[in-house]
């Protein structure tokens, strides 16, 4: 067995290894302390405790932009997608479904664009140009959900999160400008990315702030 | 009674009411090697340093009656958390937090108002504070993840981290910082980055509209690339130009070179989009 066959098999190591596996993992450092990490968040992702739950409203958020992308369907009677409530540390861990629904929308709207331009460059004047992600489609990071969490802090408080909301949108509104320029840039691609990171951790300290 | 003695009075009264609503509590945990501390403490401070043997202790000075210390272990888990009754704001709710842990104890730390400290340490390490000032010193060995919005983050002495640092307008100051991996990621603060770039990492510092300015020893080794769209990009090092580069180099708006030993050298990314970016040695003392 090589790294790349032990590696296709790795959901299969679960439950103990293999004779083969194991023959490979006691030969080879890399598989094995990839394996190693593997269990280890394995064993982490065990300990986080079933309470650790956002707040409805963004899973609210994340099940309506699922729905909107054709991703999910309604749910049956009698039955949410939204969780219960009540954790001391929701601020800590709701934003990790948020973050990955928020990661995997960028991906979806730089590749959306990439083949965009892509297509222009191939069929000309013809080209089709598709409709981005749009910023209210990801992981529901609403400006205005952010401007009601806060409305309640004092106004230096307030005006500090509106400047700060206004320059990371422009930092995305720029980014985007340089990937629809340079598709082919990874690192306007990163840009980009960074540029929602930034949101997402504005959107997810100022909700923390609004917790107490 | 005259309004002078009045007054008096009630600054006393004010004065014995607060004394009497601040209280102390000390709390010991034992734990094993590689411990994890989580303290979540919506306003007030926490500070971390190392403490001798495997015991956590938590020393908090609670500023009203209005909050309340809870804390659970949880084998080799220690949480503490700041809970806000009912009527508590910012004043009244603070809690200031002197901890001491294992140096190879991994911690998270969360203030909305900080400051947050660690200093010793060599376990990972979380701090997060909306407007937390954030300090972290003589630290090695590390996983550090910082994020801000607006409070200015301070990291010195800090080897051989795998560092990642977000704060959206927060100044971020990084003095004698090295690793496999520093990042930083700002939207309008400002970067300032003093030291060598270590030996073979991986150095990258974005901000969209804030200044970058790196400032390095003589005989620092690293392959720099620096792009700024709309700001200037100034170097005062002498750099060994690329025969190739991946993007088109501008003049006063990028440079790509290697000054030092491209043989050990570090990456090191400068990537504004708006803000000035500056390339400088140290002057000589």
């Amino acid at each position: 067995m090589n790294c790349v066959e032990l590696q296709n098999s790795l959901a299969e190591i679960e439950d103990g290894s293999s004779a083969e596996q194991q023959d490979h993992l006691k030969t080879c450092p890399q598989c094995s302390a990839l394996v190693g990490d593997l269990k280890l968040i394995a064993s982490a992702a065990a300990k986080l405790r079933g309470a650790d739950e956002p707040s409805p409203r963004v899973w609210n958020s994340i099940e309506i932009a699922l729905r909107q992308e054709g991703l999910v369907h309604p749910p049956r009677a009698g039955r949410s997608l939204i969780p219960s409530l009540g954790s001391r540390w929701a601020w800590a861990r709701w934003m990790a479904p948020a973050a990955a629904a928020l990661l995997f929308a960028v991906g979806l709207y730089v590749r959306q664009n990439s083949i965009s331009v892509q297509r222009a460059g191939n069929e000309g004047s013809a080209a089709v140009s598709e409709q981005p992600v749009s910023d209210l489609a990801i992981a529901g990071l609403n400006d205005d959900d952010l401007l009601q969490e806060i409305a309640h802090e004092t106004p230096a408080i307030k005006t500090q999160y509106e400047d700060d909301l206004h320059r990371v949108n422009e930092y995305i509104q720029d980014a985007k400008g340089i990937v629809a320029a340079n598709p082919n840039d990874e690192e306007a691609r990163r840009s980009l990315m960074e540029a929602y990171q930034e949101k997402a951790m504005l959107f997810e300290l100022a909700m923390d702030r609004s917790l107490p | 009674m005259s309004g002078r003695t009045i007054t008096l009075v009630a600054i006393g009264t004010l004065i014995a009411g607060t004394l009497v609503a601040e209280s102390r509590k000390e709390y010991h945990f034992n734990v094993g090697s590689k411990a994890g501390i989580s303290v979540n403490n919506p306003y007030g401070s926490i500070s971390v340093k190392p403490s001798t043997g495997n015991t956590v202790v938590i020393n908090a000075v609670l500023h009203s009656d209005k909050v309340e210390v809870d804390n659970t272990q949880s084998g080799n888990h220690v949480e503490i958390q700041s809970h806000l009754l009912p009527g508590a704001d910012a004043v009244s709710g603070r809690v200031d937090y002197e901890i001491l842990v294992p140096a190879d104890a991994s911690v998270t730390l969360h203030s909305t108002t900080g400051p947050l400290r660690a200093e010793k340490l060599h376990g990972d390490m979380t701090l997060e504070g909306a407007g937390a000032t954030v300090e972290i010193r003589d630290v090695s060995d590390a996983h550090v993840h910082v994020k801000t919005v607006n409070g200015p983050v301070t990291l010195t002495n800090v080897q051989d981290g795998h560092i990642e640092v977000d704060s959206l307008s927060g100044e971020v100051t990084l003095n004698q910082v090295d690793g496999p991996l520093v990042q930083v990621i700002s939207t309008s603060g400002k970067i300032n980055y003093t030291g060598d770039f270590g030996s073979s990492g991986e150095y990258r510092l974005t901000s969209h509209s804030g200044d970058i300015e790196a400032i390095v020893p003589d005989g620092t080794s690293a392959d720099v690339s620096a792009r700024s769209v709309k700001g200037e990009v100034h170097d005062d090092v002498p750099l060994q130009p690329k025969t190739h580069t991946w993007f088109a180099i501008q003049e006063g708006r990028a440079f790509m070179g290697t000054m030092g030993r491209a043989a050990v050298s570090s990456t090191v990314v400068l990537r504004s989009f708006s803000g000035k970016i500056h390339l400088r040695k140290r002057a000589a003392k």
